[in-house]
């Protein structure tokens, strides 16, 4: 860690001589071991060994930033020359800075050491399993990789965080196929610090794969109706995407766009829907230390009972907006999970869609979304009901959000958050010959 | 090549590559006055991939001296040998039968990051000055450069520069009933270096008048309605179609792994008006807007040709899958950065054109869209898809009508195709993408505009 430090330091004595008014420094050395499963054979076994600088000046309130892959001090110095003459060719914005001094700190999470050989016995097991447990599935890409870092962080407000985790993560993209018929394709992710985890048992994996088989059953959705759609764990996170930056980003709150502009302290969701950033929450796997901006990541309620509490704004934004900086910039998020399991939930619905997969395009900046609703049922008289293909959802997400009629109590927890299946109501929901 | 790489891959039974890669970037952008990005950067490192009997081994480090061709060479074998020990596939050698020899004539040229803040603030101060209707803008041009260098074992020898320079204009505006409505668009730009394509600003400005007339429209749009209808898809969604709808069910990595049009060689897949191509380096006697001229297995790139006059009569391979198809290697081995692997990707793809004028393909609608612009798309191996259209207009007895808002197509890519009955005889291409298959990459898509039938979403 010394050397990286140092790295640092020395970046941040070269743009201060290159004339930086403030300037601030991460840099980084890490390695990944990766195995590649391709159409459900192994092919590749990938090493990766890696450093970074990222650099940010600000110079008369003009701002530069720069990065390189090299620990080079002459890479290094050439860098900061080049970042600090970016900033003085740029535009004053005086709401560009470096992160405040608060209190400087040492991390250290997850596993340091990487066992190759345990690590890939569990991803042959996996494959294994899931050739004898689920016949038609497909594993199109299983992408397992240990990923190890250790990270620094400095300024010349006198920051300076050290950071070294390592943790092991399994993308998985899958389909079934049974004689002519196939399903779309489907993918998730699960994170673990154990090399010898049962893979087919952590996070909804075998659930997930379980589903994928009843989807072979699926048909094009016909007609039209608007009804409560449950969005899955796998498909909350589009959820959160649109929160968290269309209606409570930086770009959002500074052009004003966002439906949610005067709403901090107002009910924006219905009552039994709150959603916190979880950075420090020991279900999440190697969480944000250190926010994008250089400070403490700490874990904040975003919406709870419905009320907005907070915006993910970064202190730009904030700087730009006035309204108070966001103090976690991770993605990990919970839902807090409600009293009624899914089946109950579901049990009172009489016409809805089970949303696994969304594939849609970007919503408008209010909010007005639609896409296709992939690896998907109907939901009819309080049951699941048919596998569909070709179905479209379409709505509006700030409508969504006050019209949510119900939570699970179960969750998925695959170490990057913790999140329910969601009842949207006022979703349409059409199909061929829909008018 | 040094003596070192040789020596290091003389040793090689097998296929083996070594890459040196440099990746520059420049990217700025102002958000409505605010320049919010002024970045520049460089990675540079090496690679080494080593065949085994049906598996790879890869390593790679940040750093481009010869010192450490030997380490990532043998980290390399050693991931062959271990994957090759566990999970033995016994598929013997893989070899190279014309390594590529190529030699970018172009050398690199750097950027003045001034020159890109200047030009961008330049145009964001037009719009202030000009678009009285716009509530937010931005803009932003990013100049980028991949300088590659491959050796492998067979020996080839490949020196090429992926420049490509483009600059995005968004604008936002807010309905009567208080919506906000946006548009973006690509001005300019191509496969080479910011001085190659821009100057004054002021050659832009009439792009710029024209994005935000189309933006206006927009705001005074209707909503299309929902269902399966006749549609004018213009070029840019029809490069989308190719690219994603068909083209990644034909890369044969996903045809391996099941996808629609594994076993459909041979089969009609489209309407006989359909011809698609993945293109190398030069389509239709021009330069392809990015022009590959050797992949990154060594592989002297040649055009793929996808689908002939509605049949399916080719895939996209890498060496290993077009041994096990039988089939000629174009070239479509590419990977994204130093640390990533080549994978099966997609070039330059584009459906051919035909023989009508756009005027007469809107002037045959009765009741119908025409589509003119895309944000974004997503497809499946199934062949199904999915597009955000953000711009088009209501056809009435042949005319065009009122503009839409934004809206979504969808259908499944095989059948869509083969409602098409017009094509138009001019192709536009989009170069500013990047293509995501577990790594990002550069590609362009185009295509004529397209008379068929489709499912559009309405609200």
């Amino acid at each position: 860690m010394e050397n990286l430090k140092k790295t640092a330091l020395f970046a941040l004595d070269k743009m201060k001589e290159a004339g930086a008014d403030h300037a601030q420094a991460s840099v980084s050395e890490g390695r990944v071991e990766e195995f590649n499963v391709d159409a459900g054979e192994f092919s590749l076994i990938r090493s990766v060994f890696s450093a970074s600088v990222g650099m940010k000046a600000i110079k008369d309130q003009k701002k530069g930033t720069g990065a390189i892959n090299s620990l080079d001090p002459e890479d290094v110095a050439a860098a900061a020359a080049e970042c600090v003459q970016s900033a003085e060719h740029g535009a004053e914005d005086p709401a560009v800075c470096i992160s405040k001094k608060e209190e400087n700190a040492d991390f250290t999470d997850g596993a340091l050491t990487c066992d190759k050989e345990a690590f890939l016995d569990s991803v042959i097991r996996f494959t294994e399993d899931a050739a004898r447990d689920f016949p038609q599935i497909m594993l199109e890409q299983v992408v397992a990789s240990y990923s190890y870092g250790r990270h620094v962080l400095a300024n010349t407000n006198g920051v300076l965080f050290t950071e070294e985790d390592g943790s092991y993560n399994v993308s998985i993209m899958y389909s079934a196929h049974d004689g002519d018929k196939t399903t779309s394709f489907n993918y998730f992710d699960v994170e673990t610090l154990d090399p010898h985890a049962d893979i087919m048992e952590l996070g909804m994996t075998r659930t997930m794969l379980e589903r994928a088989v009843k989807e072979l059953e699926a048909s094009p959705f016909t007609g039209k109706f608007v009804g409560v759609a449950v969005f899955a764990p796998s498909a909350v996170p589009d959820v959160i995407d649109v929160i968290t930056g269309s209606f409570a980003g930086d770009v959002a709150l500074i052009e004003g766009t966002t439906p949610w502009k005067n709403s901090l302290g107002q009910q924006v969701a219905s009552d039994c829907f709150s959603l916190s950033v979880i950075p420090n929450d020991p279900r999440v796997i190697c969480g944000e230390k250190v926010t994008s901006d250089g400070y403490k990541s700490r874990n904040f309620d975003m919406i709870e009972n419905g009320v907005l509490k907070s915006f993910c704004l970064s202190e730009y934004g904030s700087n730009r907006t006035g309204l108070p900086r966001a103090v976690s910039s991770s993605g990990c998020v919970e839902i807090k999970a409600g009293d009624r399991p899914l089946e109950e939930m579901i049990a009172g619905i009489e016409k809805g869609i089970l949303v696994c997969r969304f594939s849609g395009g970007e919503p408008a900046s209010n909010g007005d979304f639609s896409g296709v609703a992939k690896n998907s049922f109907l939901i009819e008289n309080g049951k699941i009901g048919a596998p569909l293909t070709e179905t479209m959802i379409s709505g509006n997400f700030a409508e969504m959000l006050r019209r949510v009629e119900g939570v699970s109590a179960e969750t998925l927890q695959d170490g990057s958050g913790v999140l329910p299946y969601v009842a949207f109501g006022g979703v349409t929901v059409s199909g061929k010959n829909n008018e | 090549m040094s003596d070192t790489i040789k020596k290091a891959l003389s040793g090689c039974a097998s296929h083996a590559e070594i890459r040196r890669q440099i990746y520059r970037t420049r990217r700025v952008a102002v958000l409505s006055g605010s320049l919010v990005t002024n970045i520049s950067s460089k990675a540079a490192g090496a690679c080494a991939r080593v065949y085994r009997n049906g598996v790879w081994g890869f390593a790679s480090i940040g750093d481009l001296s010869d010192a450490h061709v030997e380490e990532i060479l043998r980290s390399a074998r050693e991931n062959a040998v271990l994957l090759d020990s566990r999970k033995p596939k016994n598929k013997g050698p893989l070899t190279l039968s014309a390594p590529a020899v190529y030699r970018a004539e172009r050398p690199f040229q750097e950027t003045d990051q001034k020159q890109l803040i200047d030009f961008a603030m330049a145009l964001d101060s037009y719009i202030g000055e000009n678009c009285p209707h716009v509530t937010s803008r931005s803009v932003a041009v990013i100049a980028d450069c991949i300088e590659k260098e491959l050796f492998t074992s067979e020996g080839a020898c490949a020196h090429q520069l992926f420049p490509r320079t483009y600059v995005v204009v968004s604008l936002s505006a807010e309905t009567d009933d208080g919506e906000t409505v946006e548009l973006y668009d690509i001005f300019g730009g191509g496969a080479g270096y910011f001085t190659d394509y821009y100057g004054d600003p002021a050659a832009l400005h009439s792009a710029v008048d024209q994005l935000y007339n189309e933006l206006m429209q927009k705001r005074e749009g209707v909503f299309p309605e929902a269902g399966e209808r006749l549609c004018i898809i213009d070029s840019v969604i029809s490069g989308m179609v190719a690219h994603e709808a068909v083209g990644h069910t034909v890369e044969a990595d996903l045809v391996l792994a099941g996808s629609v049009a594994a076993g459909s060689i041979g089969k009609t897949v489209a309407s006989g008006l359909i011809n698609l191509t993945d293109f190398a380096h030069t389509a239709f006697g021009e330069a392809a807007p990015l022009p590959v001229y050797a992949d990154d297995e060594g592989v002297m790139c040649k055009d793929a040709p996808l689908i002939r006059d509605g049949v399916l009569v080719g895939y996209m391979n890498n060496l290993e899958s077009a041994r096990h198809f039988g089939m000629e290697p174009c070239g479509n081995a590419r990977a994204f950065a130093f640390s990533d692997e080549p994978l099966i990707r997609m070039r330059n793809t584009a459906i051919h054109p035909g023989e009508n004028t756009l005027e007469e393909m809107i002037a045959s609608v009765e009741n119908g869209y025409y589509l003119t612009k895309t944000r974004n798309g997503q497809a499946d191996t199934t062949g199904e898809f999915m597009f955000g259209v953000t711009m088009g207009y209501e056809i009435k007895n042949g005319k065009l009508g009122r503009a839409l808002r934004d809206t979504t197509i969808s259908g499944v890519a095989f059948e869509m195709l083969k409602t098409v009955d017009m094509l138009s005889d001019t192709v536009h291409w989009d170069f500013a993408g990047y293509c995501g298959k577990k790594q990002p990459m550069p590609v362009s898509l185009g295509g004529p505009a397209l008379r068929c039938k489709v499912n559009v979403g309405g609200r």
